[in-house]
């Protein structure tokens, strides 16, 4: 593999600028994609080479522009329709929802919606509560959309690439705060599978499930475990639909125990569901309760010291592992 | 059959029992009645009789050990019995607390606060279909339900059906019993060093290890209290952090004259011939005046003041673990020499560690006297769940001004500390007041 650095941020623009050159049925649409080349700066130029007609700026109009976008993919199209943020798609609920979700079903598969929703998640930015949600639980909970969250520049324009050439609605949400970190990415051409969990750092006492940004959090947190003699095995789902159920579950019976990490609310969240399928399938490997950590159940404050609470840390992460392993 | 010896309830809200000391040793003869082992509670040290006659076998608690109630501690052999082996499974906390005898079946006229059951009515009518005294169920909360009931008349089934297995689910973990199931271990023999108590897969693997493993981690299984400090000490913080913290409290002070008094008791001991001091003096008045105050005989609870049926006169007694409150109940209906005898008594058993649940239950008003350490006055904190405490200083001549003179007298600062949610100053001054007339004129108790 290449040593080739990019950014989280420079990996998605490299994904859309190659399957833009690969497939001309790709297009873009959403808010100051063009010219200003997205306000997290992630598609600078891409308007430059493909132009207005495949870069396509819309007014404030998320319920209409993700219409067009659920339209031009059942006649034909490959939209990326660009959710700026995250907290933003309560405007977009129908149309990713009972449109896009179902077209395909009740058409009895004559209609196809190859959509990707491309959106955010993450606090810790300052930008309040309506700007800091992470809220893929919703749409991962919805038969018929596909949820991708990834974890850092590889995953960024592996599940990206993926996630265009997919036959279903995808949803893709990449975190906010990630966009500036740097890591390998191929130059070639490669994608991510949807539904096959990435093992970051295989251990032996206790499971540390994390998604998306808490993946660092959780490999952190590991290291910090390894300290005190705990070895954790940390394990990235990269989609929380398709869900890898039995890498997560196999992961549990080797170690006993298990934490689920994730930046949604924790109540009916994304880690309720993964401690519960780890809870069914390795039952009767389990030494302890399946520990889940979320973010706190609160709207997020504008306050920085406030709304760092909220989020789970490496110390948090550490904290309830050297618990469950009952290491005061 | 063998007979169990379980870690008895001897409180409702008991969970766990401390092995003291064992009184018999494994492979002795017992007879049925006779003391086999000393259990601490949280309250009281209690010697446990043997259920049945026999020989002791299978003493699976070591001494020092906090045992959950329920749990069998040994078991008594008949004369050719052979034992089951040490994993008699546990079960039945209520029934066969009661079959050890140590439980004191619990007195007619008890305290309205303390003693009426508490049972649903639904639990009262599945009570009643399959003939179950519903005091003699017990329940962590203090109140009854129909599963406690069910779970009782299961309890009551259990040892005829052989095993005894059935009632409590050992608390494990998923893998823990896997395992254990796997290497043919029975998981309620195991010592759980987990939550609660719950046996972990650490605990079955050091079951799995042959001797010297096991003692080790016995060893470091929950301690009561924090090192130096006894039960009695840690429950007496407990309590009294609970009242300082939830009982809001006010003090009246009322400065009495004991000129009668002090005669009263020479006359009194001379006429009984019994060892007779102020402190029975005061519970005789305390008595007679709680009699005309009876909301003084009170506690506040869940939003209401509950009257106690009975006058029970507490006694604070400081002990070499803490402080201890044995109770003199009906203490109106007594003798002035039977309470000294019951006070000699109880107090005699507290020194020496020996005190029964029933000595200590359904106290509704406490003195604490500290007058024989010559405290001139002090406050003291209100007993829960009761309204009020009544501090006695001690007897000493002191100058008062009597008819615009100055004169002496012996006198003593009685300082009533009140829970203001149960009380309030006019009537704990109306109380205090009634009390300092009988002790300045102990003849009024005649008419």
């Amino acid at each position: 593999m290449s040593e080739r650095e990019l950014t989280y941020g420079e990996a998605v623009k490299e994904a859309i600028a190659e399957e833009m050159r690969r497939d001309p049925r790709v297009f873009l649409i959403g808010e100051d994609v063009a010219e200003a080349g997205h306000p997290f700066k992630t598609l600078v130029g891409l308007v430059q080479e493909f132009g207005t007609q495949r870069i396509i700026d819309t007014p404030i109009s998320e319920p209409g522009y993700a219409g067009i976008g659920v339209g031009a993919a059942m006649t034909g199209m490959r939209p990326i329709v660009d959710v700026m943020f995250g907290d933003f798609i309560t405007l977009t609920m129908d149309q990713m929802v009972n449109q896009a979700a179902k077209a395909h079903y009740m058409s009895g598969g004559k209609i196809k919606v190859p959509i990707v929703f491309r959106t955010t998640l993450g606090a810790t930015r300052r930008s309040a509560a309506q700007h800091s949600q992470s809220l893929h639980a919703w749409v991962s909970h919805v038969p018929g959309l596909k949820v991708a969250l990834p974890s850092g520049p590889y995953e960024a324009k592996g599940l990206m690439k993926t996630a265009i050439r997919d036959d279903s609605p995808v949803v893709i949400f990449e975190d906010k705060m990630m966009y500036r970190v740097k890591g390998p990415v191929p130059a070639e051409d490669y994608t991510i599978p949807f539904g096959v969990a990435e093992v970051k750092r295989a251990g032996t006492d206790v499971t540390i499930v994390a998604t998306s940004s808490m993946v660092t959090v959780a490999l952190g947190a590991a290291k910090m475990l390894e300290e005190i003699g705990i070895s954790a095995e940390v394990i990235d789902p990269r989609t929380t639909w398709p869900l890898d159920k039995q890498r997560l579950i196999e992961s549990a019976k080797k170690t006993s125990r298990a934490i689920v990490v994730d930046e949604g609310y924790e109540r009916y969240g994304t880690t309720a569901e993964i401690a519960s399928v780890i809870a069914e399938g390795a039952f009767y490997h389990l030494d302890a309760p399946v520990k889940r950590i979320g973010a706190m159940d609160v709207p997020v404050p504008f306050s920085p010291v406030l709304e760092d609470l909220t989020v789970p840390t490496e110390k948090s992460v550490f904290e309830a592992a050297k618990t469950l392993c009952r290491k005061a | 059959m063998p007979t169990n010896i379980i870690m008895p309830a001897l409180e409702l809200a008991q969970e766990s029992g401390k092995v003291v000391h064992w009184l018999k040793r494994p492979g002795d003869a017992v007879q049925k009645g006779e003391p086999i082992v000393e259990i601490e509670t949280d309250k009281v040290t209690v010697e446990i009789e043997a259920p049945a006659s026999g020989v002791l076998r299978d003493v699976t608690a070591r001494e020092g050990d906090v045992v959950p109630v329920g749990q069998t501690i040994a078991v008594i052999l008949a004369v050719g019995e052979v034992g089951a082996g040490a994993s008699a499974p546990a079960v039945m906390p209520a029934a066969n607390a009661a079959a050890t005898g140590a439980v004191p079946t619990p007195p007619v006229a008890v305290n309205a606060s303390a003693g009426a059951v508490k049972a649903s009515p639904l639990a009262r009518k599945i009570a009643e279909q399959h003939g179950v005294d519903l005091a003699r169920v017990t329940t962590a909360s203090g109140r009854i339900e129909k599963a406690d009931v069910l779970a009782y008349v299961e309890s009551q089934k259990a040892p005829s059906a052989g095993d005894g297995r059935a009632g409590r689910l050992v608390a494990a973990s998923p893998k823990a019993r896997r395992l254990a199931a796997e290497r043919g271990l029975d998981i309620s023999a195991l010592r759980g060093s987990g939550p609660g108590g719950a046996v972990l897969t650490v605990d079955v693997s050091a079951a799995g290890r042959p001797a010297a493993a096991a003692p080790a981690a016995a060893q470091s299984v929950r301690p009561v209290g924090a090192p130096g400090v006894g039960t009695v000490w840690r429950i007496m913080a407990e309590r009294m952090t609970t009242s300082w913290t939830t009982a809001p409290h006010f003090y009246l002070v009322r400065e009495v004259n004991v000129s009668r008094l002090v005669s009263w008791l020479d006359k009194a001991r001379k006429q009984t011939g019994a060892h007779i001091t102020y402190t029975d003096l005061l519970v005789k008045l305390v008595a007679a005046a709680l009699l005309q105050h009876p909301r003084v005989n009170a506690s506040w609870k869940d939003g209401t003041i509950l009257q106690n049926a009975d006058i029970n006169v507490g006694l604070a007694v400081a002990i070499d673990d803490g402080l201890v409150v044995p109770v003199i109940h009906r203490a109106d209906t007594l003798r002035l020499a039977e309470i000294a005898a019951r006070r000699e008594d109880v107090v005699s058993r507290a020194q020496a560690g020996k005190l029964r649940p029933a000595d200590i239950q359904g106290g509704g008003f406490t003195i604490s006297n500290l007058g024989m350490y010559g405290v001139d006055a002090f406050s003291a904190i209100v007993n829960p769940p009761q309204a009020a405490i009544l501090a006695v200083g001690r007897i000493a001549d002191r100058v008062v001004a009597l008819n615009g003179q100055p004169a002496v007298q012996p006198t003593m600062v009685l300082t009533l500390s009140c829970d203001h949610r149960a009380l309030d100053g006019a009537r704990g001054a109306q109380f205090l007041g009634a009390l300092a007339e009988l002790i300045e004129e102990p003849l009024a108790l005649l008419v």
